[in-house]
Order: C-alpha cells, then sequence, then structure tokens
C-alpha cells in the first residue's frame, strides 16, 4: 500500500492500466497432477503468477508432540522460490511466509474432515515460482485444488480473491501496480457452495461503502473461479 | 533428507535384474529417460528453464545483482550457484536449513559450469575494482525421482543461456544477453546391482551404491567429477561410464541446442 494517489491507473474509460474493468479478474488456468512424486498436486496460473501446490499424506505425524489424538494435523508451508520476484529473494522462511503458511493452514483446516485422520499429518506444500500480486490468495486456492486432487475429504473448496482500491476507485483482483500504489487490499477465502468465510485479512483505507463494494466483487468472483477449479479437477479425473 | 530403510527384496530384485541385464523401468542400461526441455518460462526470472526427465521434474531461474569485485580480482564478477530441494519435490526432503544433500547437487553443478569457463567474467565487471555483476543461479526442484543432478545441471546451462543482463534495471546502460560460451553437460551413473547403469531412478537410487557424476565441456574436456556415497569402483568401470559419458553429453548438448535455436 504505497498510497501514491498521483499514479493514474484507471483511465477516463473506467478501465484499468492492463485493460481490465473493475470486476474483470485476471486469466487464471489450473492443472492437476503436475508433481508425480506427490499424492496430489496443482499448478496455478493467475495473471503472471505461477504457483505449484503438492499434496504428501495423510502419514505418520513426526514428531510425536506434534499428533492430536481426534485429528490429523495441517503441515502447510507456503515459500516464494529466490527467482520468483523482481529483486531475488534469499531462501528460508521468513516472518511473511510464515505468517501466509498459518494463515493459509487456518483456513484449510475449516474445510479438510481433519477428523477421519487421527495422530496423523496431510504437508501442503505451496511454492510460487513466479510471483505478481495475490500469492497468498493463489496458494490458497490451488491448495484446495490439490487437496482435491489428493483424494482428502474437505466439506467445499477454498476460493481466495483479493479486491482493494485503487485511485478511489474499488477493483477486483489487484495486480502488481494495483498493489504496490493503491489504498487497499483485502483478500478474502470464500467458500462457493455456502458462501461463509475461512480467510480474511485486510490492510488500507475503505469506507464502509467501498468495503461492501469490496467484499462482493470478492463473492462474485469467487463463483467464476470455482467453476474453473471444478472443471480442472474434473478434467484430471476427480469429482 | 530422511533415507528410508531399504528392503533387501529391492537390493535383490535389482541385482537379480542385472545379472539379466535389465533395469527395474525396463530400461537399457545406458538408457536415459525421456527429456525435456523449456525455456524462458519464469517472468521474474532474468534467465530460466525447466528440465523433465521422467518423474522428475526441475527450474533454474538466473537472477542478477551487482556487487563489487573482491580486492585481488578487481576485473572479475561473480557466478553463485545453489541448489535448494524444498519438501515439496518428495515425501522424504524436509523443511529447514539445506541439507547436505542440497549442498552437495549445487556445488557439483556449480563446479561444473564455474570450470569450463563458459561465462568470462571479466566481461561481468562494469567498473574495475568498484562494481560488477553477481550472476545468481538458483536450482529448484520440484518433483525428485532420481537423478535430480543431470536435470539441475541441464536446466542450469539452459538458463544461462537464456539469460538477460538486467542493465536497464540497475540503470547501468542497456539490457544484453548474457555471453555463455560453452555447454557443460553433466552425466551421472549409479553402481545398481553391481553395474554402473546411467540416470537411475528414485527406486534404483534408494537400492544402490556409489554414483558418479561427470560434467564434459564441448570438447570432451572433463570440468568437474563427484563420487558420491558408499562403494568402490575399479579403473576399468570408470573408463567404461566415461566413454559412455562423451556419447551421452554430446547428444543432450544437441537437444540443448536445438531448444535454444543455435
Amino acid at each position: 500500500m504505497g498510497g501514491y494517489g498521483d499514479i493514474q491507473m484507471i483511465d477516463e474509460n473506467g478501465l484499468r492500466m492492463d485493460g481490465r474493468t473493475a470486476t474483470q479478474v485476471r486469466p487464471i488456468t489450473i492443472e492437476t497432477g503436475v508433481v508425480p512424486v506427490a499424492d496430489g498436486s496443482c499448478r496455478m496460473t493467475w495473471g503472471t503468477n505461477d504457483v505449484i501446490v503438492a499434496i504428501y499424506g495423510p502419514m505418520e505425524a513426526h514428531p510425536r508432540k506434534i499428533q492430536r489424538q481426534d485429528r490429523a494435523v495441517l503441515d502447510v508451508r507456503y515459500n516464494m522460490a529466490p527467482f520468483s520476484t523482481s529483486d531475488r529473494i534469499r531462501p528460508g522462511f521468513n516472518r511473511r511466509s510464515r505468517e501466509i503458511s498459518k494463515v493459509t493452514a487456518d483456513a484449510l483446516e475449516s474445510v479438510v474432515l481433519l477428523e477421519l485422520y487421527p495422530r496423523s499429518k496431510i504437508r501442503v506444500e505451496i511454492e510460487v515460482l513466479c510471483a505478481e500480486a495475490g500469492t497468498r490468495c493463489v496458494g490458497l486456492t490451488a491448495a484446495s485444488v490439490a487437496l482435491a486432487d489428493a483424494g482428502i475429504p474437505m466439506s467445499d473448496l477454498v476460493v481466495s480473491v483479493a479486491s482493494g482500491k485503487v485511485n478511489d476507485v474499488v477493483v477486483c483482483d489487484l495486480n502488481k501496480e494495483e498493489d504496490n500504489y493503491g489504498e487497499a487490499d483485502l483478500p478474502m477465502g470464500v467458500l462457493p457452495n455456502s458462501g461463509e468465510l475461512v480467510f480474511l485479512q485486510m490492510d488500507g483505507d475503505l469506507s464502509p461503502e467501498e468495503f461492501q463494494t469490496a467484499w462482493d466483487y470478492n463473492i462474485q468472483a469467487a463463483s467464476e473461479i470455482h467453476k474453473i477449479m471444478v472443471e480442472s479437477l474434473r478434467k484430471g479425473g476427480v469429482d | 533428507m530422511t533415507i528410508p530403510m531399504v528392503s533387501k527384496l529391492l537390493r535383490n530384485h535389482l541385482r537379480e535384474l542385472a545379472l539379466n541385464d535389465q533395469r527395474i523401468d525396463g530400461r537399457g542400461r545406458w538408457e536415459g529417460r525421456d527429456v525435456s526441455l523449456e525455456v524462458d518460462i519464469l517472468d521474474r526470472a532474468e534467465g530460466s528453464a525447466k528440465v523433465t526427465m521422467g518423474d522428475t521434474i526441475v527450474y533454474a531461474g538466473v537472477k542478477f545483482q551487482l556487487m563489487t569485485p573482491y580486492p585481488d580480482r578487481p576485473n572479475e564478477g561473480g557466478l553463485m550457484c545453489g541448489a535448494e530441494v524444498r519438501p515439496v519435490a518428495g515425501r522424504n526432503w524436509e523443511a529447514g536449513p539445506p541439507s547436505a544433500e542440497s549442498i552437495e547437487l549445487g556445488r557439483v553443478v556449480d563446479r561444473g559450469i564455474r570450470e569450463s569457463g563458459c561465462i568470462d567474467v571479466n566481461s561481468l565487471c562494469i567498473i574495475p575494482g568498484e562494481k560488477a555483476w553477481q550472476v545468481i543461479l538458483d536450482l529448484f526442484a520440484i518433483s525428485d525421482d532420481g537423478n535430480l543432478f543431470d536435470a539441475f545441471a541441464l536446466a542450469a546451462i539452459a538458463a544461462l543461456k537464456t539469460a538477460i543482463v538486467p542493465c536497464e534495471k540497475f540503470e547501468v546502460g542497456e539490457d544484453y544477453p548474457l555471453s555463455v560460451s560453452k555447454t557443460p553437460i553433466m552425466c551421472s551413473y549409479h553402481k545398481v546391482g553391481n553395474r554402473f547403469v546411467y540416470d537411475a531412478n528414485a527406486q534404483e537410487e534408494l537400492g544402490g551404491d556409489e554414483r558418479i557424476h561427470i560434467t564434459l565441456g564441448d570438447d570432451n574436456h572433463v570440468h568437474s567429477l563427484q563420487k558420491g556415497l558408499k562403494g568402490i569402483f575399479s579403473a576399468d568401470e570408470f573408463a567404461e561410464i566415461m566413454e559412455r559419458a562423451k556419447i551421452k553429453s554430446s547428444e543432450l548438448r544437441k537437444l540443448v541446442d536445438s531448444v535454444l535455436g543455435d
């Protein structure tokens, strides 16, 4: 949130720098089964974002102190490859990736039927190979597809998408410039079948009306993205 | 990396197959898995490549940083090569600081490229003693079904050959392609069932013994060797795989050239 309001990112026709309308989402592709050695996996491209998720498990939970007697634990790791951003990232965990891993785990634990696998562990490995903006949304969305690809029972998929504000206009699915120089960012994780939420963050400045618009944009975009997710799973042989 | 327990059944099975000149996946002794190479696939990297060898999949990405040349080498830039095998690549790879296995991977690939002299470090100098380019090559595995070494080495040289020096971003002139004058290629051989085979898969690595990595340059000059894991081998065995490496490396070099359109 740079808040540089003087950079013009919406033209006189209401179109954005990449030619999208306010509610339009960047192009999305999803392919399952991309990590042959994993139990489930998917690759999701979303704009210039390129994210791979692999699922391992359910497997024995190690060390034993992390085991839960009544349910499985989710071991979620979000990581950005060193070459995924404009400036190289030093390999290794940092505060940002830790937080994103945690909120992603919190979201996924809300839908995965963990009680079916007591004392076990399910590993969710999210690797960002190329980052544009909204990688946490891509990671969470792709993780739910990969879990479905692994055949792990869930109450619903999770669709995550962010809306925000640039030049005082509420827009859906921020790109890199909009994310850097915009005035607000509201990422959400929506359960497409019930409309309920499992993930919510926000930073910036939104009026109550703007907030409602951003919220509605996210819900609307989620149902579009959900169709692509279901389509990719059908293509991969999962119903 | 946690090494899973190796069953005697697997070792015995591999030995019996070897006696009949067979391999666990039906390949011939010197036959590699299908290889595919894609380049320029990651927008944020200045050079990139993806290599698929059977079910082994790796990426390589090149980034550039400005550095101050070392005092004893004021006219030279630098090359840094690191490999990361994160838990995404397989159930036995663990999170945490780089394991000995991934450090070995990065260093062996690094030596093959560095010692071939394919990158002229003097050309990376911008202002002698003050400013030079550091080329950073990151190798990243997403699926490990054996022989990460060869996959990394192939992705590494292909990524370097597509790299563009980002002068405009750092305001030091105009962008230009990184000059890479040679194509060093690594070929790895594993002792499986008491004989060496080319391009071992994960099962062969698990139930096998020592491995030998050979990096050859354009003119069959040797640029790096590495023997890994427990095992004893004879001079004759080495001479045999060296001859095989000459044939295989020239095949793979042709693949690199054809993908890059040289």
